[in-house]
């Protein structure tokens, strides 16, 4: 299977993630895939929540916290700045506690509480998936590509969110008991209707969200998952395990993209000692890829003779991986 | 009799009803009605008092709607108990 041939097969995966480990080229394919894609005329949004993201980098712009800025015809590249979403919606609660209640200044305990909860790891987390629901909500692109940070954050939240929703269920279980005691009591009273539970919305709002963003990563429809691996040992046991972790929580993967194999032409040449060993070593390994993940290798990509970074080299590396044959390897 | 008298007669026989019979109904419902609410503060915004429940990513869009109840929440669940409590 060839990664062309997989995006045509499937033309109805429009969320596509790469992950792997910190280094891989997670970014570096993103942008070639997103590349290609808008080169095939399809209207392409990459996105990143790293806090160290690197599409302003290898885009060669400076896109952090501004949004979707277009690269070129049909593509748009974001990077969300996790701190600037949480100060917005800590606003957004402040504002909120002043209108209802008409205070000139939020109560110091309040205050205090709002800081100290931002402060918590599991904000930061919440709140990337919470701009990724709001990116994806709105459905102005054909192909999503989101450059996923490294696998345990995403299995983080992956399993955050069930647990969330399992959270939401039992208060919004306790909050209906409340609403039934209030509505006895203004029967007993003959009062009129008791007004509408706003918490009780908000909850049914929150699950909607959870739900929401734990589905762009499990879709078994609409998203496509790709590991990115080397060929070297540490790393492909790490991806087998955290293969075995994403299938436990339905991600649907798609395949896997072997980065950074040394070119086999070179073994024809007079090469020094150093890099045939390399190669042997990935010999071995990737036989092992082979054996292990089978026809769910969907490309091998080779290393460049110089890191990806521009519109030049994104393209370059597109067609190498866009432009191979079904079955053709490397 | 006037109009007016009349009404507020009914009126009362109504209200002295209603006190003999759904007022201790009613305010026992009240009360559970608060405990439930400062249950419900609690497992939302545990943190406050230091006992981390759940995300506080979400507690945050709960919690314009309980900051009037979070003085009393914590009043009552952080006081010293004592022989009185069990009385009232």
């Amino acid at each position: 299977m060839s990664l062309k041939h997989i995006f045509e097969e499937h033309p109805e995966r429009r969320y596509i993630m790469f992950g792997g480990k910190g280094g891989l080229g997670k970014t570096t394919f993103s942008a070639a895939t997103a590349y290609w894609l808008a080169q095939q005329g399809k209207k392409v949004l990459v996105f990143s929540v790293d806090p160290q993201a690197s599409l302003s980098d290898i885009f060669q712009k400076d896109i952090f916290g501004k949004g979707p800025v277009q690269i070129m015809e049909n593509l748009w590249a974001q990077e969300i700045d996790a701190d600037q979403h949480i100060k917005a919606y800590q606003n957004e609660i402040r504002q909120k506690i002043l209108d209802m209640y008409g205070f000139d200044e939020v109560p110091e305990e309040i205050e205090q509480y709002i800081q100290a909860a931002s402060a918590e790891p599991a904000m930061e987390e919440s709140a990337i998936f919470d701009a990724v629901v709001d990116i994806v909500v709105q459905g102005d692109y054909d192909y999503y590509i989101y450059d996923l940070v490294p696998l345990g954050h995403a299995l983080y939240y992956l399993s955050m969110a069930k647990v969330y929703d399992e959270w939401i269920n039992k208060i919004t279980k306790l909050r209906e008991e409340m609403r039934e005691y209030e509505e006895m009591v203004s029967r007993l009273k003959r009062e009129k209707e008791t007004e509408e539970d706003q918490i009780l919305k908000e909850l049914q709002y929150i699950r909607g969200r959870i739900n929401a963003s734990s589905q762009i990563l499990t879709d078994k429809e609409k998203t496509g998952f790709f590991f990115v691996i080397i060929p070297e040992e540490m790393i492909l046991v790490d991806t087998a395990k955290a293969a075995e972790l994403f299938a436990k929580f339905d991600v649907p993967i798609m395949g896997y993209v072997v980065n950074r194999v040394v070119p086999r032409e070179l073994l024809g040449q007079n090469i020094p000692s150093y890099l045939k060993n390399r190669i042997e070593m990935q010999d071995k390994y990737l036989k092992q890829i082979d054996e292990t993940f089978g026809n769910q290798v969907a490309s091998r990509v080779p290393e460049l003779e110089r890191d990806v970074t521009g519109l030049e080299m994104i393209k370059k590396l597109s067609e190498i991986m866009y432009g191979q044959k079904v079955g053709e390897k490397l | 009799m006037s109009e007016e008298e009349k009404k507020s007669f009914w009126q009362n026989m109504k209200e002295v009803l209603y006190g003999m019979a759904s007022h201790d109904m009613s305010r026992y419902a009240v009360r559970t009605r608060a405990s439930m609410e400062h249950l419900f503060i609690l497992i939302t915004m545990g943190d406050m008092i230091g006992v981390p429940i759940l995300p506080p990513y979400y507690s945050l869009r709960l919690l314009p709607y309980v900051v009037p109840q979070i003085a009393t929440w914590k009043r009552r669940l952080l006081r010293e108990k004592d022989v009185s409590d069990a009385m009232f």
